[in-house]
């Protein structure tokens, strides 16, 4: 795979609408059989299981595409945390969310050739990727195949126990997703950054002048960082 | 189904009616133990002293002809169980009800019409709910009753390959081997929505849907653990211990507080989600004064 210099390239793209997909189906067939009823189930519990299993499979796969495109294609420098991003990045992040949005105050860490993340955001990838994801996999394999799971594991049920932190693992993502998206329509308009995802790159340059403040500017050559004038944020 | 068992075993346990037979003290009756020694190998004599029936004498049930040797009794002149275990001993053990079950079940029906209840239940051995530790052994017990015919074979070798085959047919389910392993075959071979266990139907009318056990309100959750649930979670505390430790079932391994814990979450993060976006809406104008 040609290693692409955008923050956006083809494979992060498909990976992230694939990965979105099936996380989907994942949820919904997930939450209809934890919450399932004698018939008549929405769907049926086993074509649920047999949809739920398969998109399980796939998501393990695109979770590896994921993994090689972060050690081999340089995805990885996004997730750098630096000691500025704990504080006060986390802090200064928060109350942006918190009261600057709301008053039209400038980005405190505006997009950049170097960094594609705010603070808040390498903390909840991180966590959703690198700690979240894997266990929400490995349960979900052991689940598929119960018969490898140790009888009892702390004191409860291997297999019991495997579930329930599946299922809540799976709820904590879950919502992840919903504030995912939600914050994904506060681009420069609620649109705009679903459009960069799609296709790599903002087609509307009239965004610029909302995002591009001169105190940003004047950020961001302090910094030593080049801006990227698609964006103001991305979740 | 397979809970009603459990819960035949329980309750017997419990009502069992002892026979008046019971009151033939040892002297007047034959020395049996003096062939039948432990190491007999018709019969286990530790086994049977486990079981509901161990304090009976033999010839309780061993009447004409077992006297002498050779007996010259058979077994189709041995009283029949509804000679003593007859009537309604409790809402749920109506031996009346069990006898028709057994009419009308694809064994009678299909197979043998004087299916009696020993094809099944054995006198020597059997054991009530009660006094079984857990539900593994209980299951252990009740589909014991089954694989003797169904996956039978004269040494562990082929009754494993017999299990294999039972296995192969019942591929429709999902880890079809953990599903006979852990459940009761009454639980999918007897009547939906009945309490009864043996009402064997045919293969055809087989329970097909898996929602019946996968399902808050398990046809598993509320029978099988109906008896033994109240004493675990008055042992364990608040988690449904009987549930999570028993079995795992998508859809029925549920703890209603971890739901509705994960119910609030949700509301809450959705809620916090939608004032967010109003405030922005309703900070718009602010922004472009600004």
């Amino acid at each position: 795979m040609k290693h692409e210099s955008s923050p956006y390239p083809l494979w992060l793209r498909i990976w992230h609408w694939g990965n979105a997909f099936l996380f989907v189906t994942l949820l919904i067939t997930g939450l209809d059989l934890h919450i399932s009823r004698p018939s008549p189930s929405p769907l049926g519990f086993r074509t649920g299981v047999l949809i739920h299993n398969t998109a399980g499979i796939l998501l393990t796969l695109f979770y590896c595409l994921f993994l090689y495109g972060n050690l081999r294609l340089g995805n990885w420098r996004y997730y750098r945390v630096l000691a500025e991003d704990i504080a006060p990045g986390l802090f200064r992040q928060a109350g942006y969310y918190l009261w600057g949005i709301f008053l039209g105050s400038p980005h405190p860490y505006p997009e950049s050739e170097n960094r594609k993340f705010n603070p808040l955001q390498k903390f909840f990838y991180l966590v959703v990727m690198y700690l979240l994801f894997p266990v929400l996999t490995v349960t979900g394999w052991s689940l598929l195949l119960p018969g490898q799971l140790p009888a009892v594991m702390f004191g409860m049920r291997g297999i019991g126990l495997s579930d329930l932190v599946h299922t809540y693992t799976g709820l904590s993502v879950s919502l992840f997703m919903v504030v995912h998206v939600y914050l994904g329509t506060t681009g420069t308009t609620p649109g705009a950054l679903f459009r960069l995802m799609w296709s790599g790159h903002d087609n509307e340059p009239e965004s610029i002048s909302t995002v591009r403040t001169p105190s940003l500017e004047l950020q961001s050559k302090v910094q030593g960082e080049v801006p990227i004038a698609h964006s103001k944020d991305r979740t | 189904m397979r809970a009603v068992s459990t819960i035949i075993l329980f309750l017997a346990s419990t009502t069992w009616i002892v026979p008046a037979v019971k009151a033939q003290t040892s002297e007047k009756s034959p020395p049996c133990k003096e062939c039948h020694q432990p190491r007999d190998t018709t019969i286990d004599l530790t086994l049977f002293a486990r079981s509901v029936h161990g304090d009976l004498d033999c010839t309780s049930c061993h009447t004409d002809g077992f006297d002498k040797f050779p007996h010259t009794s058979t077994r189709a002149a041995m009283p029949d169980c509804r000679d003593c275990h007859t009537g309604s001993v409790s809402p749920t053990i109506d031996f009346d009800k069990i006898t028709e079950g057994v009419k009308a079940s694809v064994h009678a029906q299909l197979v043998d019409p004087a299916f009696r209840c020993t094809n099944c239940h054995s006198p020597h051995y059997f054991i009530p709910g009660s006094r079984m530790t857990n539900v593994s052994e209980a299951l252990h017990a009740a589909n014991k009753s089954c694989l003797g015919c169904h996956a039978a074979g004269e040494s562990t070798t082929t009754e494993d390959l017999a299990f294999g085959n039972l296995v192969e047919k019942h591929r429709l389910l999902f880890h079809a081997e953990l599903h006979l392993q852990r459940n009761a075959c009454v639980a999918c071979h007897t009547p939906r929505g009945e309490q009864t266990v043996h009402l064997i139907l045919p293969k055809s009318e087989a329970l097909k849907d898996c929602s019946a056990c996968h399902a808050k309100n398990s046809l598993l959750a509320t029978k099988i653990y109906l008896l033994l649930a109240p004493k675990q979670h008055a042992e364990h505390g608040w988690v449904n211990v009987i549930v999570f430790n028993n079995a795992y079932l998508t859809g029925a391994t549920r703890n209603r507080w971890l739901d509705w814990g994960a119910l609030a979450l949700a509301v809450l993060v959705l809620l916090g989600v939608t004032a967010h976006g109003i405030g922005r809406l309703a900070f718009a104008s602010f922004r472009r004064r600004s």
